[in-house]
């Protein structure tokens, strides 16, 4: 099964990946990143720190313009990817592999936040 | 309702990405890499789709009188053929815009302005006619504008037939690729090249003539995303960033413009002769942030913990591999070249420190041999 018929994505184009251990990995879609174009800065959050689903977690900047990312669901940062806040440009490379962004572990309230989160194919249709 | 230059086409086939800018439907970028078109400026040559601009030709036996009345600059001193940076300020000395103006004839001139401020311009211009024998005529739907900007832009004009024995700043009636066109030795990038004023009808045969020739020189359609990073590099001014009706052109750092010895009466001249002498309330500065954040446009800046200004323009400046930024501050003597100031960025201060205008040394001052 390839990546995207694993992840779940929002409206604000973050995107959702089940770890299936309690923990889920938080990224932007390809589609943001490509609408971006060359990213040149991004900012994490610290480990430990919670977030409410909605919230703002993150920064990225392209060469034209600064973007929040928001918590597709509430939950806790586990883990952030470090070397990418160091070389954010590879994000215009891949976003799962390499550009992931936070892992989270996530509140009881999870499965009924998912249910707002769309399939990659539904996402992709309703930016297109 | 949103206007399409008449290129359009040529964009939507070449794949660019549009946004709407100054009432126009417009290129910001062909590829997904700004950053890569404006390499391709800074290294090789772009091709720029300009036709938004306004164009407007002043003619008539009270021209030179007539424009002097409306800009700092003397028009007595500019001669056949040749360009002039331009303001047009208000009564107040606050710049309704900024422009160039052209001599294109003992009593015929024309004016290229921002498309932003065509309206205002040609209404403010009407509203100083004052019965003065001049013919204001606006002319900007009939022509389009394409710049060809970059170290190999004068190869590539040569190449296409275009004597480039012409010195920056200047204009001459000339032909490209067999196109008659208006020839201007401008740009707002801080590289050498050309603004080429053509009839609308042949706009499309010259852009993609300009293409094909330009292959072998690296040519690339170049979007507005990258203009903005090249002329803030240059730091030249953007209309509605950094400049507005309530700035004046020496509060915006455009002394050198203004000549101080003209002796016509023109708006705006005393508020601008006071300040000339004696500063302005507010003064531009160009800042280079110390660490890896961004200032962006309307980002508050901080000196001594007090907050003096605003950032007008910012982005990552690809050539400089740094963060840059024009912002308006206090007149203060202490906010000088080498002091450090902060930018507030999403509720932390960053320091950045006051650096000399330009950022990149503009290779733009050229004699035609």
């Amino acid at each position: 099964m390839g990546i995207t018929e694993k992840i779940l994505c929002s409206s604000t184009h973050e995107y959702l990946l089940d770890n299936e251990n309690g923990t889920f990995t938080i990224g932007l879609t390809d589609y943001a990143v490509e609408q971006l174009g060359d990213i040149v800065f991004l900012e994490l959050p610290e480990v430990g720190s919670e977030y409410k689903k909605g919230e703002s977690f993150a920064a990225i900047e392209s060469v034209k313009a600064a973007s929040e990312i928001y918590m597709p669901i509430s939950g806790k940062i586990l883990e952030i990817n470090e070397p990418l806040v160091e070389t954010p440009e590879e994000l215009n490379q891949d976003v799962y592999e390499n550009g992931w962004l936070v892992k989270v572990e996530a509140t009881a309230d999870a499965a009924t936040e998912m249910n707002d989160l769309m399939e990659y194919e539904d996402y992709k249709e309703s930016v297109h | 309702m949103t206007k399409e230059t008449y290129l359009h086409e040529k964009h939507v086939a070449l794949n660019a990405k549009m946004v709407d800018f100054a009432g126009w439907h417009m290129p910001v970028q062909y590829t997904t890499s700004i950053i890569e078109e404006h390499n391709t400026v800074r290294n090789a040559v772009g091709l720029f789709d300009v036709s938004h601009m306004g164009e407007v030709f002043v003619s008539g036996k009270d021209a030179l009188k007539f424009l002097n009345s409306v800009v700092p600059q003397d028009i007595s001193k500019l001669a056949y053929e040749k360009a002039v940076y331009c303001q047009l300020p208000n009564k107040d000395g606050g710049l309704i815009d900024d422009l160039i103006i052209y001599k294109l004839g003992i009593t015929e001139y024309l004016i290229i302005c921002n498309a932003s401020r065509l309206d205002e311009d040609l209404n403010w211009l009407v509203r100083n006619k004052r019965g003065l024998d001049v013919k204001i005529d606006n002319q900007s739907h009939n022509f389009s504008l394409l710049a060809i900007q970059g170290p190999k832009a004068a190869e590539l004009m040569q190449k296409m037939g275009l004597k480039t024995n012409q010195d920056s700043f200047t204009i001459k009636t000339g032909e490209v690729a067999g196109i008659k066109v208006l020839a201007s030795r401008t740009g707002y990038t801080g590289e050498d090249g050309w603004e080429i004023l053509v009839e609308n009808e042949f706009s499309e045969y010259l852009w993609d003539k300009i293409l094909e020739a330009g292959a072998e020189f690296g040519i690339k359609p170049i979007g507005l995303g990258a203009r903005d990073t090249l002329r803030l590099e240059a730091a030249l001014h953007l209309y509605g960033n950094d400049l507005d009706e309530k700035t004046t052109p020496v509060e915006a750092g455009l002394s050198w413009s203004i000549p101080k010895d003209k002796e016509e009466d023109y708006n705006g001249k005393a508020v601008i002769m006071e300040q000339l002498a004696n500063g302005g309330t507010k003064k531009l500065i160009a800042l280079k942030m110390l660490d890896k954040s961004i200032a962006r446009h309307e980002y508050e800046v901080y000196f001594n913990g007090e907050k003096v200004g605003h950032v007008t323009s910012g982005a990552p400046s690809p050539t400089l591999g740094a963060n840059i930024a024009l912002a308006y501050v206090k007149n203060l003597n202490e906010i000088c070249t080498g002091a450090t100031v902060q930018v507030m960025i999403r509720e932390k201060l960053h320091d950045a420190v006051v650096v000399k205008k330009p950022f990149v040394s503009k290779r733009n001052k050229v004699k035609g041999e």
